[in-house]
């Protein structure tokens, strides 16, 4: 059996399956020439790739950290360009494929999308939290990328009553209130300078996080913060523009936990 | 995941010159905000954010007209680090092996060699087919066997 060095090259990036792959296993092993090749390409994929870590490792200039920066802390902003946007997408591609495809977007209106993108930037940065690179963390993405609280997060979000927090809670959670789909959405923040800040909605089982932002610097280094009183601007814009009526008050809010969350019409 | 230095260096490889690179991971960031509604769901943010980079270089290169002139002269010696001689010797001729590639199979293998992608992954980010991206990362790395010590020859 003849293999072509096309074919080595796929199965030692790890290209091949079933049994294309057992082929040319039997085949190197068969054939000492193959294997030499195999390690040939090895060789090369680990040089180019001990070549380039180092980049890795450099300083990123302060203007893209910047500009990353305002990109996972602008939903609001990119959002309402993108309602628009997404619109006119739909629109078009309606008109280009016929309804079927209006059909089958995956548009959603209101909150999706933005956030994930947002949180992947700012993760991908590694904004300095630990917590969000560990298992253990309060923020996991669902088998459908999404992103859901999870942890101490969710339990915060499941459980706790803006009224009974105290200064201590790890969570801190700012209004309740419903989203234009009848969601109950909550308004959060980690403890700690700069922490995150975002709302997430209860959707299934899930609080699902729709909005995640670098909090606030705070001059109080880390300590506990207020949750509302400090909540950033452009959080505060994201909620207003997804918020149907007025956020819940006490016994609202008392009410809905009791109700497990469960999305109402108002 | 730290995706701003893959950015980074996979816009180096793309350019060949690290100010530019640096220029089109900031448009791209910029870009990604508004067009959060063009990624399909399923796909992978880094190669979308790869697209993206390579989408606004490709619209910098036409907008400059200026192809032709691009060098990088200085490229490879940025990367002075505290590794070893011996080590940054290989660092620059990997380096400077992968300048001389033409664009397509450098990014064939910037994508696939270097930021980790499958097949499939790498060729959607050029938009090629998976055989065209397959041939371009074979006759790459050929070429990088051959620049980068004689042992390209296969017997």
């Amino acid at each position: 059996m003849t293999i072509s060095d096309e074919t080595i090259m796929a199965y030692s990036d790890g290209e091949l399956g079933g049994e294309e792959r057992a082929a040319v296993e039997r085949a190197i092993r068969e054939n000492p020439e193959l294997e030499k090749r195999l390690a040939r390409h090895r060789a090369l994929r680990d040089r180019i790739t001990l070549a380039y870590s180092a980049e890795l490792s450099e300083p990123v200039p302060e203007r893209l950290l910047a500009a990353a920066r305002r990109a996972a802390t602008s939903p609001t902003t990119g959002k309402i360009i993108n309602l628009n946007a997404a619109q006119a997408a739909m629109a078009r591609q309606a008109a280009r494929a016929g309804s079927r495809a209006a059909n089958e977007s995956s548009y959603k209106p209101g909150w999706r999308s933005l956030g994930g993108i947002a949180a992947g930037i700012l993760l991908g940065l590694g904004v300095g939290y630990g917590l969000w690179q560990q298992g253990g963390g309060p923020i996991a993405r669902d088998a459908g990328g999404a992103l859901i609280a999870t942890g101490g997060l969710k339990s915060a979000l499941t459980t706790q009553l803006a009224s009974e927090q105290t200064p201590t809670s790890r969570v801190h959670i700012g209004i309740t209130f419903q989203d234009r789909a009848g969601r109950f959405c909550r308004s959060f923040a980690l403890s700690g300078a700069a922490a995150p800040v975002g709302v997430a909605c209860h959707h299934g089982a899930e609080w699902q996080i729709e909005s995640l932002m670098r909090g606030p610097a705070g001059e109080d280094g880390g300590q506990y913060r207020t949750a509302g009183t400090e909540m950033p601007p452009l959080l505060l814009k994201s909620i207003e523009a997804e918020i149907s009526g007025e956020p819940l008050d006490q016994a609202a809010e008392a009410e809905a936990r009791q109700q497990g969350w469960q999305a109402a019409a108002r | 995941m730290a995706l701003l230095p893959r950015l980074r260096r996979f816009a180096r490889n793309l350019t060949r010159n690290p100010h530019d690179a640096d220029d089109m991971v900031q448009i791209a960031i910029e870009r990604a905000i508004t067009r959060a509604d063009q990624r399909q769901p399923d796909a992978r943010l880094d190669g979308w954010m790869f697209k993206i980079v390579r989408n606004a270089w490709i619209d910098e290169v036409r907008s400059r007209g200026r192809r032709d002139k691009i060098f990088a002269p200085e490229a490879a010696g940025e990367h002075v680090g505290s590794e070893v001689i011996e080590q940054e010797m290989t660092l620059m001729s990997v380096q400077a092996a992968m300048l001389r590639l033409p664009e397509e199979q450098r990014m064939a293998v910037g994508l696939v060699l270097i930021e980790g992608l499958s097949y499939k992954e790498a060729a959607e980010v050029l938009e090629v087919p998976i055989g065209t991206l397959t041939s371009r990362l074979a006759r790459g790395r050929e070429a990088l066997q051959v620049l980068l010590g004689g042992e390209g020859e296969i017997a």
